[in-house]
């Protein structure tokens, strides 16, 4: 059997706490996926990082600016994110009075959001589990992808090489 | 685990859902108490400072983040008073009574740091 390629995970959310509970809460959950978790403050501090491993997925908080007033919102860091690897999955986390932000993330690319509820972290485990599934079932895809396209390949070159024989050395297969 | 605010009415923190979600790992419940203990004075200073000097924004800022190390440590009791300082700190109006509030939320919050520096003992 193949080894699973780790999934990088970013969390990217202004307060420690609940960044830790989270990333507790992820691991335990995860047991079986190998998951590295790297976590920010900022989408700022997040940037040179993001450039260098190209996570696959993103947990992005929307209010970013409780200690760091000149933050940027999770809305523009979610473009930066978009612009930089569309390919990247973000779950978009919103407090519960903020349904337009939800949707607003939605039209600006997210995967999901979760409302920052009393069952946020089973929500965002319950998101990320599909988005890892999402992410392996295209990964085989394209592996069977590649393996048919090589195989067609294989068949081609073997009946080029019969048409080959049969016309210039017809003696060889009489 | 101890200290249910569910199970005793007399405390405001409900570590079940921590150690639930933890899935009762001591070293892990260990390091979210330890840090709550860390970060949640801090912002309170944070929250009185913006209060006496009526910071709006800062105030929302603060009651915003605050919300969320609440609800880690299951304090119930604080949300609707974080909830209602965030919400008069948006129209920038009402700073009595956002005043009573930051009152209430200091009473509160004195009170889990004091039920979570003796349940930090069990871990």
């Amino acid at each position: 059997m193949s080894k699973k390629k780790e999934t990088n995970i970013f969390i990217i959310e202004d307060n420690k706490l609940f960044t830790l509970a989270l990333k507790a809460d992820i691991e335990a959950t995860f047991t079986k996926t190998p998951i590295r978790i790297h976590s920010f403050e900022t989408g700022e501090a997040s940037m040179d990082l993001f450039k260098e491993v190209k996570p696959e997925i993103v947990i992005l908080d929307y209010h970013l600016n409780s200690k760091h007033p000149d933050a940027a919102d999770g809305i523009k860091i979610l473009d930066w994110i978009k612009n930089e690897d569309e390919e990247t999955n973000v779950i978009m986390l919103t407090s519960d009075d903020n349904i337009d932000v939800a949707v607003k993330s939605l039209h600006h690319g997210a995967a999901d959001y979760v409302v920052k509820s009393e069952t946020k972290f089973k929500k965002i485990n319950y998101s990320l589990r599909n988005l890892i599934k999402m992410r392996e079932a295209r990964s085989e895809a394209k592996l069977y992808k590649r393996l048919a396209i090589g195989m067609f390949l294989c068949i081609a070159v073997l009946a080029c090489g019969i048409i080959v024989v049969q016309i210039f050395m017809p003696a060889l297969i009489r | 685990m101890t200290g249910e605010a569910e199970t005793n009415p007399d405390k405001v923190c409900n570590l079940g859902y921590l150690a639930e979600m933890m899935g009762h790992k001591a070293h892990l419940i260990k390091g979210i108490l330890d840090t709550f203990l860390t970060q949640v004075p801090e912002e309170l200073r944070c929250i009185n400072e913006a209060v006496e000097k009526s910071e709006y924004d800062v105030i929302r800022r603060y009651a915003h983040t605050m919300k969320s190390s609440v609800s880690i440590l299951g304090i119930a009791a604080l949300a609707p008073i974080l909830k209602e300082m965030e919400s008069l700190s948006v129209k920038e109006e009402k700073m009595d009574e956002i005043r009573g509030l930051c009152q209430k939320l200091n009473v509160l919050c004195e009170q889990a740091i004091a039920e979570i520096e003796i349940e930090k003992q069990n871990y």
